[in-house]
């Protein structure tokens, strides 16, 4: 889901851009930046991952993956979703330019959140894993549509039948993203564990065969 | 209750209204004809990015510098962004309007950006008009006799003036990103101050995204040639896990052996810009120009109280 | 080899070990020369590119020592040397990261420190060379596969490396495309360090190889010595003589298999109406930007058949495949097994059409070989004790048994192309199509599929380049030329073509041609004759201590090259051979200084 330009109020952009500068500037630091380059590339991937639609019901869904971002990039979650946030308004009009900044917070939190339970408790199991990565799935959504409401909500009352509808059409994706990125950690977990190892992946070369 | 009075809007508006409603119209007819149309359409649909830089042509936003570009049009987006009245609204989407045809963006490019927010617009236009709470002196149009459905129409004004900015500010998107190259682009932001790295990841994202789509239209091609139809059966979804799965790990794979291959040219954490140019007193002015018609529409605005 | 100059690289005693403990290379003592032009050659994970990749300091050893012009790869030092050593990576896609090809082939002179200008003008200059400077201000990703490969070497040859190297710079490359490329290879005139699978490319750019076991370094031989050993090529998996065999007998066309559809087919002279599997009459496709990938295409194909589809890249031959598939649909009319396609029945043809990818990497996306198979069989409706039988059987068939809980991705290269095999074959299709089954496998993998291939039946479609599989496979041939068919002739008819060295693009006549020179290489075989050597070698003559050359005869075992038109082995005893008499300084023997040696 992401905001259009014009629905909220001026401070609130503005401040959005603030924020996400804010947190974007915290995690550089955490990230070698010469290694910057691998997490843009990866970030191409999640963007192709959310052109995928999801059929449900007569209509379909496209995959917002805060909660797998999370848990693939650990702490670089947040910049790879603003710059996949950047990429989506800039090529396809997904967000206004406008309000990418308050669209990187919205999304950008939630996946830092779901990646630090996913790697506080992941453990080793392939199935424990899997719960997790599916519970993670559900709960980014569940935080980015609060997100949203949150943000419509600071547009003034006239909003908040707004933000009830939105957050009441969230909930069908809630379950689709939570068993989706359950299948895609499961998958994971049993095919390439590697990934689920460590959030930075952006530290060591991986083994090639 | 206030005053429930029967369309007394002035023409203009219900014209408007009506315009938009087709437009809105035309989008979802769009999006459900893509839907009916089967599998194969939707499966183009799906992996297609559109490009950048699709106008080829000459004019003075392909000249215009790109910094002052930058901020005239970023600015005035902010400032469009800012305005409470529908009149003015559409006022900036004229001269959103006037700039894409000055710009010689192609219509198609436009109609893309436009139907990407006339979903949202949309959805806007039949909650809004019937969510919002009612303020004395809200024009209500009470459909039904009981008041069961009471159609506000200050909502509607609302809505129509928050997709009249969305479009003015998504036209505006053209020639600002599609009269120079993206690198030069990103450039002049950098020169603006944006942190340079920023820049180059964005280039960077965008140039594997069309890697990685063709990636995954190939394994989706795959997948239907093994008869997978899509649905949204819990089996299904198990496809699309393994789907979302093996995306990400021949993209993390990929990853390590692009990043490999840039240090084998010489990569130590900095990208070569390219050229610039040196700023003419006409590139200013028309930005300070621009800025002051925005800074004028929303002086309207906020006298208009 | 000129010893006295300092080596460009030296290694001693190489280790290296990846971060979990998997050793990957053992012990590697080499050296290259300046101007050497060596093959890395080995099985698939004998570390060939791991190895590489310790030349640019890309990986750095365990232990030992990999010194570049005396120093070691490291720090200040290592970026210096990078800027001097090119390295091109199998897939171009990772290389080419640049928005443009000029931005790209910038890259590299702009952080040697030219200026904009002058990087630019280096980067126009290889990208003329290259002969792409008409795309050089397209985005990578318009390019076709050839020509990103190209613009990644461009973007190599603009730095003006010292040493280029090279990993698989054939892989999926068109016979027309990789000559170009050869011929860019043998214009450069500096070090060279080659990866490859391909013998015939590596003959004609390599003098000199690197045979990898195991992560162990376990030949360092002339290439066309190595050539010579088939014993040696196939353990490094080069061996293809498999191709110089001679025909094997065609299995007879076997329908019983196909026995469960109706219309058996005879195969008489007069095939009856309705045998007719596949029927396009005037069919056209546009893409969506107006160009036509196909046009006017009519073709008819019996239940059975087998039939080659050559041409150039960018023929249509994909395209044609899709339309088949049912995945595109153009103008014009497309009967499958008489009923004609349409837009709701096209989405069933999977049931009836299976087709192999080039790169089986878009074709498996499942956590078992187990659930890879069944996921197609799911599809269809079978029994899960049915699909269970079909799995069997199939694996059986591509000799993949006991890899039921394997996980694809992890599989070798070969292997995971067995197993999409084995997906497709496992639903049982009555039209079979194969895009390009060799590509990326190595000889060994190539003969495998081959002989899983021969023993099929059933109608095949086999979209190539590599003729010796449409000599082995198919009957009959059509040949695609820019969205039509050009020609439509049996196999064998298509293979005498004389004009196929320049048939629209199709350039075989040097791969045939290096095919050849290497099977009269490999015809070198011992012999134990007497003959002459030149020796030149310290001796004495009583006190004095000489060095000239001067001949012996020997008796001694050695390989003998025989010409291929040679039927009988003529070894005239007095000729002078020159090839290497080890240890000739051990053996005993007396100079004698005579009248015609004396000057």
């Amino acid at each position: 889901m992401h905001i259009a330009d014009g629905v909220l109020p001026l401070s609130v952009t503005l401040g959005g851009y603030l924020a996400a500068g804010l947190v974007a500037a915290l995690k550089v630091r955490k990230v070698r930046q010469e290694e910057l380059p691998k997490l843009a590339v990866v970030t191409s991937a999640f963007f192709v991952a959310g052109l995928i639609h999801i059929p449900l019901g007569p209509t379909s869904v496209h995959l917002l993956l805060p909660g797998l971002a999370g848990v693939l990039l650990g702490s670089s979650a947040f910049l790879g979703i603003g710059l996949g946030l950047v990429l989506q308004s800039l090529l396809l009009q997904f967000g206004g330019l406008t309000v990418v900044g308050a669209n990187t917070i919205m999304m950008g939190l939630p996946a830092l959140a779901c990646g630090w339970i996913f790697h506080r408790f992941k453990k080793t199991g392939r199935w424990r894993q899997m719960l997790l990565g599916g519970l993670m799935g559900g709960l980014g959504v569940v935080l980015a549509a609060l997100g949203l409401a949150l943000l419509l909500v600071s547009g003034g009352e006239d909003f908040w039948g707004v933000a009830q509808i939105a957050l009441l059409a969230h909930l069908p994706v809630i379950i689709i993203e939570g068993l989706i990125t359950a299948m895609t950690v499961g998958f994971l977990a049993r095919v390439k564990p590697e990934l689920l190892l460590t959030p930075h992946h952006f530290r060591s070369e991986s083994p090639h065969a | 209750m206030p005053d429930a009075v029967s369309s007394s809007l002035p023409l203009w508006q219900i014209l408007l209204l009506i315009v938009f409603l087709l437009l809105a119209l035309a989008a979802a007819s769009q999006a459900l004809r893509c839907l009916f149309r089967g599998q194969s359409s939707e499966e183009d649909r799906d992996w297609s990015v559109p490009p950048l830089e699709a106008s080829k042509g000459r004019s003075f936003f392909h000249s215009w510098d790109v910094r002052c570009k930058i901020i005239a049009l970023v600015g005035f987006s902010f400032l469009v962004v800012s305005l409470d009245h529908l009149s003015l609204a559409f006022g900036a989407l004229t001269v959103s309007m006037v700039a894409l045809i000055a710009a010689r963006i192609p219509f198609s490019r436009a109609l893309m950006r436009l139907t990407a927010v006339a979903a949202f617009v949309a959805l806007l236009l039949v909650i809004m008009p019937v969510t919002v709470p009612v303020h004395p002196g809200d024009r209500l149009v009470v459909l039904t006799e009981k008041q069961w459905l009471v159609f506000n129409l200050r909502g509607l004004d609302l809505a129509l003036t928050i997709g009249a900015k969305a479009m003015a500010v998504a036209l505006l998107m053209e020639p600002l990103l599609g009269t120079a190259p993206l690198p030069i682009t990103l450039h002049g932001l950098s020169r603006l101050g944006v942190p340079k790295l920023f820049g180059q990841m964005v280039l960077l994202s965008h140039r594997y995204l069309y890697v990685f789509q063709e990636e995954a239209g190939r394994m989706a091609t795959g997948m239907r040639v093994r008869g997978f139809q899509r649905s949204s059966g819990l089996s299904n979804l198990r496809v699309f896990g393994s789907f979302l799965g093996m995306l990400f790990i021949r993209s993390f794979e990929r990853t390590e052996r692009v990043f490999s291959a840039m240090q084998a040219r010489g990569y130590h954490g900095a990208f070569p810009e390219p050229e610039t140019k040196t700023l003419s007193c006409i590139d200013v002015l028309l930005a300070v120009l621009w800025l002051l018609a925005g800074t004028c529409l929303v002086l309207a605005d906020r006298l208009m109280q | 080899m000129n010893f006295a100059s300092r080596p460009l690289f030296s290694l001693h005693g190489l280790d290296f070990r990846y971060p979990d403990q998997t050793e990957a290379l053992q012990n590697i003592e080499a050296t290259v020369h300046s101007g050497d032009c060596v093959a890395l050659v080995g099985q698939n994970g004998s570390g060939k590119t791991t190895l590489a990749k310790h030349f640019n300091g890309l990986l750095h050893p365990t232990s030992g020592s990999i010194l570049y012009k005396g120093q070691s790869l490291s720090g200040k030092y290592l970026q210096q040397a990078r800027l001097e050593i090119g390295f091109l990576f199998q897939d171009p896609d990772d290389q080419l990261f640049g928005h443009t090809v000029l931005e790209d082939a910038a890259f590299g002179p702009r952080n040697q420190g030219l200026t904009r200008a002058e990087a630019e003008s280096a980067a126009r200059q290889t990208l003329e060379i290259v002969r792409l400077e008409h795309l050089a201000y397209k985005s990578p990703h318009n390019l076709s596969f050839g020509q990103k490969k190209r613009a990644a070497l461009a973007g190599l040859l603009a730095m003006q490396p010292q040493v280029l190297i090279l990993d698989e710079p054939t892989a999926n490359l068109d016979s027309f495309q990789e000559a170009v490329f050869l011929k860019l290879l043998h214009d450069f005139s500096g070090t060279l360090i080659c990866i490859s699978h391909n013998l015939i490319f590596l003959y004609e750019c390599c003098s000199r190889a690197l045979a990898l076991e195991h992560g162990r370094l376990r030949h360092d031989v002339s290439f066309s010595n190595l050539v010579t050993d088939r014993r040696r090529m196939r353990a490094y998996g080069l061996d293809f003589s498999f191709r110089f065999q001679p025909e094997a007998p065609r299995p007879e066309r076997d329908l019983a298999a196909t026995g469960n559809h109706s219309g058996a087919l005879s195969s008489g002279p007069f095939p009856k109406p309705q045998s007719c599997l596949i029927e396009l009459t005037d069919y056209s496709f546009h893409y969506a930007d107006g160009s036509q990938a196909i046009r006017k295409v009519n073709l008819k194909m019996e239940e059975g058949e087998r039939l080659a589809l050559i041409g150039e890249n960018g023929a249509g031959k994909s395209t044609l495949l899709s339309v088949l598939l049912g995945l595109k649909r153009g103008s014009g009319e497309y009967r499958f097994d008489n009923r004609a396609v349409t837009a709701r029945n096209s989405r069933k043809l999977w049931r009836q059409v299976g087709i192999v990818f080039q790169d089986s990497a878009d074709q498996l996306f499942s956590a078992s070989v187990r659930e890879e198979i069944a996921f197609g069989l799911r599809r269809l409706g079978l029994s899960r004790q049915l699909r269970d039988e079909r799995m069997e059987r199939v694996l059986d068939q591509v000799g993949l048994q006991g890899f039921e809980e394997r996980v694809p991705v992890h599989l070798s290269g070969g292997e995971r192309k067995r197993l999409a095999l084995a997906c497709v074959l496992a639903m049982q299709p009555r039209l079979l199509i194969l895009d390009e089954p060799t590509a990326g496998l190595d000889p060994e993998g190539e003969e495998q599929i081959l002989a899983i291939l021969r023993d099929l039946r059933g109608s095949l479609i086999l979209a190539t380049h590599d003729l010796f599989f449409v000599r082995e496979l198919t009957e009959r041939t059509l040949v695609m030329h820019q969205g039509g068919i050009l020609k439509d002739l049996s196999s064998r008819d298509f293979l005498q073509d004389k004009g196929l060295g320049s048939l629209n693009g199709l350039a075989y006549s040097y791969r045939l041609q290096a095919g050849e020179a290497i099977q009269a290489l490999q015809q070198a075989h011992e012999h134990a004759l007497p003959h002459l050597h030149l020796h030149d070698h310290q001796h004495w003559h009583g006190d004095v201590q000489h060095s000239h050359p001067h001949l012996h005869e020997h008796i001694h075992g050695f390989i003998h090259s025989h010409h291929q038109d040679q039927e009988e082995h003529g070894h005239p005893p007095r000729r002078v051979q020159e090839h290497v008499h080890r240890k000739h300084e051990l053996e005993d023997h007396v100079h004698g200084h005579g009248p015609e040696e004396q000057k």
